[in-house]
């Protein structure tokens, strides 16, 4: 593909910036989805001094959606009251909704469909809806929907009888397929590919004393706007990372998903609230305008796995996939950028990429993909220290990365993230000069 | 036709009133059977022991087949094991892990048994050794697979290797109670590369009514090169079954249909309406034609070529007109050689320019065909020529890629079987090694499986889906 389209336009990443991310039921507990990608969005338009009626399309990822408006990105445009002619869609593909709707809207740009993009991802895990089981909703329907008179309640009733399974479900994150909770399918894999818990609890330390360390150093100002409250409090940090955290702490919290298992809550990403946007345009039109283009796309894959093996696996078979694409070997890539679901998957993966027999057997590729050196991985931590909304970490990752090029000189990123229902993404982002 | 047996064998409580109270009455245990389609990964999360004797030379095949197929492995001891399952296990996350790191009471869902290095009488102590402490802790429906040489030099290791044969079909009965089968498969030198989708089919709930024989895994057909798939491996095939409405045809159709083939499904005029309906169901063609009929081949390749060529043929109609041979007529003796076997060779002679390379003949034997039985000296002889097809086929075809071979049930619960006098029925069920009739779809299986690329290894054979028969084994 190389870096531009068939029609000879080549999409760049001009800006990007996101909400603190905060632990879910906490400082955001009131901001639904909508209004935390207004927050993130309406940022990067005074980051960016974009103008109302600039934008043409917003993509928006999201996993949680709304049930009353599942299209949060045109809910966005709308409250911020962009020009009406400003379309917009809502992309779910779990937890890689967010590096969907960005190469979205790269390859909207390319095709010439539009010149300025807004393309993002949010979600507020505190804000989920509560589900009716099915038999309550087919039982009230007459009486929700039609006249509620004696004799519909009534029927309604004899439909709800025997009480049993009716209550509301609790929410929980687990496949349709198979039932496993995704902890579960970390678990598993832990197991399968041998991951001890010493080296989970030793990445998950990593992951924060690197959070920490860039927040501390102001690293993460360019990227997190504040956000105000409904109760009137400034949120300007991302409130999940712990910069006193220790290997020797972790080691001491329980496994969730199983009695002698490995999985525990300091080694996995937590229930989050947040959102982030990236400003994408043309490169010619970034130009016109006076922008700095920081990256584009070279390429990107989205594969699929069967989730009844390991649910997780898939930036295994995505990233040879990109690096395929775009000529590429693992060696020659600058930084890595693996979304933390768990420890557990992001070293299963690590341990595929680097394994001749999984590249022959899986890839059909006579040598490992590679080895990933600790060093450029994950440079400023990951999901497991800063937080998991679904939708905003492709976003956000996209960002941290295009400014990391930037600042370190360097020329490639590789982002890859494993989703719910066995997918898998990757992409391949590299710096413009 | 109901087995009252194996619905007692169904109940918890009841079999435990039939051991408490110390009665002789045999509960045969359900089957355990797989219902649709292959999947990827027909042993997932299944224990399966590996077990191998110095000199043993199919352990990458075996690696590679379980840690694919989704199993965990567990190794007693050898650390050739170990070696042979370190790329595959770290390919699949399946590695092998040793037997002691297995629970005591846990069970084991299969035993495999690398025997290919047994080339003397002292060697076969390997056998106890392994087997001894495993098989009392075999699951229901458990899978005991041994795998062995065809022929070796020197009469030493000829008689280890033959010995195998007599080990596996007595095992075969031991844990027949429980469900479980035991198989031997013998792999010629330079065929290594067609075990796997053989282990795969033989270790999977497919071959639940598969048991006490040997199999032979050669390289005599044409390797046609790319790796057979694990799923839907007859996407874009063509099959053509005869006797189709019902009974093992109709399970066949089902089957072969559900692995992608467009099916053909053939059967007389009179049978019009189940014929019609299967062919419907399953999105097939039906084809009414009576086999007896001097028109009938040329009408069955007119359909196969408006079809665009054909790769499956399943040979499953036949009749029985049981008398002694005292008191046969002559019309029932023409009757049962012209169905069974005349127009067998005759639609095989049509059909055969239009197999397409790679195809697959399956010929419906029977168990009366190998062992004979009073009343059915014409329909034994029918099928026992069908062996002797099969066998004369098989080389012809080889260097097409076709393979050609020939499936004889045992007793299966089906309309015919359920006209048997009662305490006949009763004996043929329980004097096998699993105790309890087979079903129509477990021949289905397995001619599904002879149907497929994977089974490329195998012809000019017979299989016995007979749940280890008494008689004829």
């Amino acid at each position: 593909m190389g870096l531009t389209g068939k029609t000879g336009r080549r999409a760049v990443v001009v800006d990007g910036l996101r909400t603190p991310f905060v632990k879910a039921f906490t400082d955001f507990t009131k901001l639904d989805t909508i209004a935390l990608g207004v927050a993130a969005a309406r940022g990067l338009l005074a980051k960016a001094n974009l103008g109302r009626r600039d934008v043409e399309s917003i993509v928006w990822g999201g996993v949680i959606l709304p049930g009353t408006a599942p299209n949060v990105g045109r809910e966005i445009a709308l409250d911020l009251e962009l020009d009406p002619a400003c379309e917009a869609m809502t992309v779910t593909r779990a937890c890689a909704s967010g590096l969907q709707a960005v190469t979205l809207a790269a390859a909207a740009i390319e095709r010439g469909e539009a010149d300025i993009v807004i393309a993002g991802g949010s979600d507020s895990t505190s804000n989920a809806e509560i589900k009716l089981p099915q038999k309550v909703v087919h039982a009230l329907a007459p009486v929700a929907l039609g006249k509620a008179d004696p004799k519909a309640i009534l029927g309604a009733m004899g439909k709800l009888a025997p009480f049993t399974d009716i209550l509301p479900t609790r929410p929980k994150i687990a496949e349709r397929t198979t039932g496993e909770v995704m902890g579960e399918a970390a678990e598993k894999m832990a197991r399968r590919n041998e991951i001890s818990r010493a080296s989970q609890d030793a990445f998950a330390a990593r992951s924060h004393h690197r959070a920490a360390a860039a927040m501390a150093s102001g690293r993460f100002d360019e990227e997190v706007t504040p956000v105000e409250t409904s109760e009137g409090k400034w949120v300007h940090a991302d409130g999940l990372v712990r910069a006193d955290t220790s290997e020797e702490k972790l080691a001491k919290l329980r496994p969730v998903f199983a009695k002698d298992g490995t999985v525990t809550a300091g080694n996995a990403s937590p229930l989050t609230d947040g959102a982030a946007a990236v400003l994408l345009m043309s490169e010619e039109k970034a130009r016109a305008l006076g922008y700095r283009p920081r990256a584009a796309f070279s390429s990107w894959a989205y594969v699929g796995v069967d989730p009844a093996d390991q649910l997780l696996m898939g930036p295994a078979l995505a990233i040879p996939k990109v690096l395929d694409r775009a000529g590429r070997s693992l060696a020659e890539i600058d930084l890595v950028d693996l979304h933390e679901a768990f420890a557990a998957q992001v070293l299963c993966v690590l341990k595929m990429l680097g394994s001749a027999a999984f590249a022959r057997e899986r890839l059909g590729k006579a040598a490992a993909v590679g080895e990933v050196d600790p060093a450029r991985l994950n440079v400023h931590g990951g999901s497991i220290a800063l937080g998991h909304p679904f939708g905003a970490t492709g976003a956000r990752m996209v960002t941290t990365m295009a400014n990391e090029l930037i600042r370190l000189d360097k020329q490639t990123a590789l982002l890859g993230i494993c989703a719910a229902g066995g997918l898998g993404a990757a992409a391949l982002l590299e710096r413009i000069d | 036709m109901s087995d009252v047996l194996l619905q007692i064998g169904k109940n918890a409580q009841a079999r435990k009133v039939v051991h408490a109270l110390g009665l002789p009455i045999p509960l045969p245990v359900p089957l355990r059977r797989a219902r649709g389609p292959w999947r990827e990964r027909p042993l997932a999360d299944l224990c399966m022991v590996v077990g191998a004797p110095p000199g043993a030379e199919l352990l990458p095949e075996i690696a590679e087949t379980l840690a694919s197929a989704g199993a965990n492995a567990y190794g007693t001891g050898s650390d050739a094991i170990a070696a042979a399952f370190a790329a595959p296990g770290e390919a699949y996350g399946r590695p092998a892990r040793a037997l002691a790191a297995l629970g005591d009471n846990e069970r084991v869902a299969g035993v495999v048994f690398d025997a290919t290095g047994l080339r003397d009488v002292a060697g076969l102590r390997a056998l106890y050794e392994t087997f001894h402490p495993l098989v009392p802790r075999l699951a229901k429906s458990g899978r005991v697979l041994v795998i062995g040489r065809p022929s070796e030099k020197g009469a030493a290791a000829s008689a280890a290797q033959a010995a195998l044969e007599g080990f596996v079909r007595s095992v075969a009965k031991e844990i027949g109670r429980g469900g479980a089968t035991a198989n031997l498969v013998r792999v010629e030198k330079g065929a290594e590369a067609r075990l796997g989708p053989v282990l795969r089919f033989l270790l999977s709930s497919r071959s639940a009514f598969v048991t006490a024989q040997p199999f032979v895994v050669d390289a005599r057909t044409k390797a046609l090169g790319d790796k057979p798939p694990f799923v839907r491996p007859l996407e874009k095939k063509v099959a053509v079954v005869t006797g189709a409405a019902r009974g093992i045809g109709a399970a066949t159709a089902r089957r072969l249909a559900e692995e992608g083939a467009h099916v053909v499904c053939l059967d007389r005029p009179g049978d019009d309406g189940p014929t019609s309906q299967l062919a419907r169901s399953i999105h097939g063609t039906a084809l009414l034609v009576d086999l007896g009929a001097d028109d009938a081949p040329a009408r069955i390749a007119d359909v196969v070529r408006a079809l665009g060529g054909l790769d499956v043929v399943v040979h499953n109609a036949g009749i029985t007109r049981d008398k002694t041979i005292g008191r046969m007529s002559e019309k029932q003796w023409d009757e049962v050689l012209a169905v069974n076997l005349g127009a067998v060779v005759r639609t095989h002679e049509a059909l055969e320019p239009l197999l397409r390379e790679g195809g697959r003949v399956v010929c419906l034997s029977s168990i009366a065909g190998i062992a004979g039985n009073v009343g059915q000296s014409a329909y034994a002889a029918s099928k026992a020529g069908i062996l002797g097809l099969v066998a004369g086929l098989a080389p012809v075809l080889a260097e097409r890629g076709i393979t050609v071979n020939a499936v004889a049930p045992g007793f299966i619960e089906t309309r015919l079987t359920a006209a048997i006098p009662v305490a006949v029925r009763e004996a043929g069920r329980r004097l096998a090694a699993l105790g309890q009739g087979g079903l129509p779809e477990d021949v289905a299986e397995v001619i599904t499986f002879l149907a497929s690329p994977g089974a490329a290894g195998i012809t000019g054979r017979t299989v016995r889906v007979c749940g280890g028969a008494l008689i004829g084994a």
